[in-house]
Parts: C-alpha cells; structure tokens; sequence
C-alpha cells in the first residue's frame, strides 16, 4: 500500500526540516571557515539548499499542511544532524556534508519515491527528483574543488565511516504525529 | 551592541565590534581603512589592489548574508529566501572577481585587507538594523561606486574586468531593494524599529569617526590620505531608484552628500 496523503506531508515536512537545518549549518560555516574557495562553494550551495527547502514547503501546502510547514525529525536523526553540525575542521565539514550527509539524504529520498504513488503524489516526486539532480551537481563541484585544492581532502579516510555509521542506523526519519498536529 | 559573547567580539580604539571572520594565513587582515593599501591610479599594481579589496569586500558580503540567515532564524521565509539568494550572488561575484585577479598576474594576499563592514554590521542585534548597514547603506554605497567603475576599466582597455562589475551591480541593485522593501514592510509592522536603525546608523558613524586615520596620518603606502569631501563618489541615483529609493531619499541622500546643485539642476529637467 502507498503512503496516505497524510503520511506524505509528514515525510515531506521532515525533509523540509533536514533541508533548511543543513542551509542554517553551512551558512553557520561560512564565516568559521578560513579557506575562500570553500566560503564560495557553501554560499552557492546555501541557495540551493533554500530552494530545495521552499519546493518541498509550497508541496507540503498542497498535502494539506500549513505553507512551508516543517515536522523535525525523529530525535535520533536530530542527533546524527547535530553531531555534524558541530564538525570542526574543513576537510571534515567538506567530507561530512558531500560525501556522508548529502547521499545519507538521497538515499531517503529515493526510499521515498519506492513508496509512493507515483501518479497521485507526482507533485512531490517531481520535487523530489530535482532536487537529487541537484544534489548530484551540489557533490560533484565539491568533488572538482577538492581535486583543485587537494589540501581540502581529508587525511583520515576513516573519518566519513564515524558519521555514516550513526546516520545509516536511523531507518526511519519521520516522527509521524496525529493529524490534529499537522493540519 | 548585541548579546555577543566576550570571545566573540575586538576591542579596536575603544570600540567594541565584532570579531573578524575567518580567514586563510596568506591574508593579512588590518582593522580599518587606514591600514589599507590604496594605490593611486590604474597602475598595474593599483587595479590588482582593487580587485583584490573588491574581491575581499563580497567575500564578506557572502558572510553577512549567512550569518543573518543563522542568527534570525524565525525571520520571515520569504526574506530568509532573499538572503539565501545573496549568498549565491555573492558567491558568484567572489569567484569573477578572484579568477580576474588571477588573470591578471594578482594572487590571493597580496595586499592587507579588512572586514570592516562585517565587524560592524554583524554586532547589531536585529535583522531590520543589519539590513539598513549591510544593504542600504554600505551596498547601496556600492551601487555609486560600480556606477563609474566599468568606464575606467575601459579607459585602460579592460573590457572583461568593466563586463565583470556591471553584473555584479546588476546583482547588487536586487539587494538594495529587497533589503528596501522588506525593511518597509518591518517598519511599518513595528516602528520601535525605526529606533534600532537610528541606533545603527550612529553606531557606524561612531566606529568609523573612531577608525578614520589621524591628521598628518600617512597611508601605509607612504600617501597622504585624500581628504574626505575629496572621496566622495557621484551618487548613482538611476540605480537607487531601481532598488527603491524614493526620490525624497535619494534627495536626502545628495543632500548630505554635498550634491545640492545637481539636485537643482535635475529639479530644472
């Protein structure tokens, strides 16, 4: 069976969450971080995270949510966030975001549309879709300015391993909530 | 200004601001215009200082921008989406700026540079008040400036470097003017704002009175500084009213600025 249209806006709703917690998070380390080319790379970035958020908040409306309505996350998902969030070198916060964060969050995305009705909810997968497109282009210049600039790259190989291990083990991000909360 | 904490904020004579951005080592970062490079002319070495300081000032641009997005998160969507958008422009303009400066023998460094605007306007507590510094006063500052720029490029036959500017003034009218419209909008909606720009505003003018070079004061390049009234740039007042200045302000504005002839001489058509 498909998602309801309710569970839809509660998936949607989180994502929309996730996006502009991670636009707040590189905007956050913009000014933290010395290197000017990667400053450039997280302004671009920070835009289209903002427009990613805003196509997923005008499609939540429609599913019968609050405009730009935003569910957070189950707490342990908040916690994988916050643990990135607080990642401190640039190497790191590259590595985190692009190679960890970013592809941890397409794969739910993709999970999303293995569970809708592609007819009745295309709206959000056409939101949806784009906005993997997206996240390809957004990895692959990060990938283009670490070949560029190779002190950028990070000197523990491991270090990805630590993040995605927690973010992997999360199954479900959705904390769903009875319909009086989020109608 | 704000609720910043100790570590957070510079003491530069007597004045509390807050603490620069980061930046790379092979910068070396001044607090003030009066420890800037400013080399007369286009000489080779002057349009490399140009671009370079240019480059630095959108740089900080981007860091404004995203710090107003993390410190004012209940802000309104539409107007965080503004914001997003100038870290995108912003970027843009970093990234032309730094590959002219490239192509033109220049390097990353080269010359002090300072994150005056920056340590300014993020010491202010309110979006309203960031945005009536950052925007309509230093970036429509901005707009004069660009408005005469590209033709002295091309008087040295630098198309590229005028083609570059003009798109970043473009950019850089769309700012004004969100910043504009919505801090009409918040006015109207709160007038005790109106006191927190005040505020504002004198707070820069105190900051800059307090970091302006002292008399007799040679720049770090040996020069004595040009007199004030010297520096002033034409106001750019076809652009400022693309970014919605009313013609009172753009008004006001020549009228402080000394231009009270060309006033009456536009009055005359």
């Amino acid at each position: 069976m498909s998602l309801s249209v309710q569970q839809r806006a509660e998936f949607v709703a989180t994502f929309r969450f996730i996006q502009v917690f991670l636009m707040e998070t590189i905007a956050r380390w913009v000014p933290q971080t010395p290197e000017m080319e990667v400053k450039v790379l997280f302004g671009r970035h920070i835009w289209e995270l903002a427009q990613q958020a805003d196509s997923l908040g005008k499609r939540v409306y429609e599913l019968r949510a609050p405009l730009q309505f935003s569910l957070r996350p189950v707490e342990s998902y908040v916690q994988v966030l916050e643990e990135f969030a607080r990642t401190e070198t640039t190497p790191q916060k590259i590595s985190g975001f692009y190679d960890v964060i970013l592809p941890g969050l397409a794969a739910r995305y993709r999970n999303y549309l293995e569970r809708t009705d592609h007819l009745l909810d295309e709206p959000t997968t056409r939101v949806v879709e784009k906005i993997l497109n997206e996240f390809q282009k957004m990895i692959k210049e990060s990938e283009t300015l670490r070949k560029e600039l190779p002190q950028l790259c990070l000197a523990d190989k491991n270090w990805p391993a630590h993040l995605a291990k927690p973010e992997v083990s999360v199954p479900t991000i959705v904390a769903h909530r009875p319909s009086a909360a989020i109608a | 200004m704000t609720g910043l904490k100790p570590e957070e904020t510079k003491q530069i004579k007597g004045m509390t601001l807050r603490r620069d951005p980061a930046r790379e080592d092979c910068f070396q970062v001044v607090h003030s215009d009066a420890e800037m490079q400013e080399w007369p002319g286009m000489t080779e070495i002057s349009q490399r200082q140009r671009i370079h300081r240019h480059m630095n000032n959108e740089t900080g641009a981007i860091e404004i921008a995203a710090q107003c997005l993390v410190d004012f998160p209940e802000a309104p969507w539409e107007l965080r989406m503004h914001l997003a958008r100038q870290c995108w422009d912003e970027s843009r303009h970093v990234a032309a700026l730094y590959q002219r400066l490239r192509e033109i023998g220049g390097r990353k460094g080269e010359f002090p540079i300072s994150c005056f605007e920056w340590c300014v306007t993020c010491s202010l507590d309110s979006l309203a008040a960031r945005l009536a510094l950052q925007n309509r006063t230093f970036e429509a500052g901005e707009l004069d400036l660009l408005g005469q720029l590209p033709t002295k490029w091309r008087e040295i036959g630098d198309e590229r470097t005028a083609e570059v500017l003009e798109s970043i003034l473009s950019d850089e009218i769309t700012h004004v003017r969100f910043a504009n419209q919505w801090l009409k909008l918040m006015v109207r909606e709160d007038r005790r704002l109106l006191l927190k720009i005040a505020m504002a505003v004198r707070f820069l003018t105190t900051v800059t009175a307090a970091l302006a070079p002292q008399e007799g004061q040679l720049s770090p390049i040996g020069l004595p500084f040009e007199a004030p009234q010297n520096r002033i740039t034409q106001v750019n007042v076809a652009d400022r009213r693309q970014a919605d200045f009313s013609d009172s302000e753009i008004d006001e504005y020549l009228r402080q600025s000394g231009f009270q002839s060309i006033m009456a001489a536009s009055a005359e058509g």
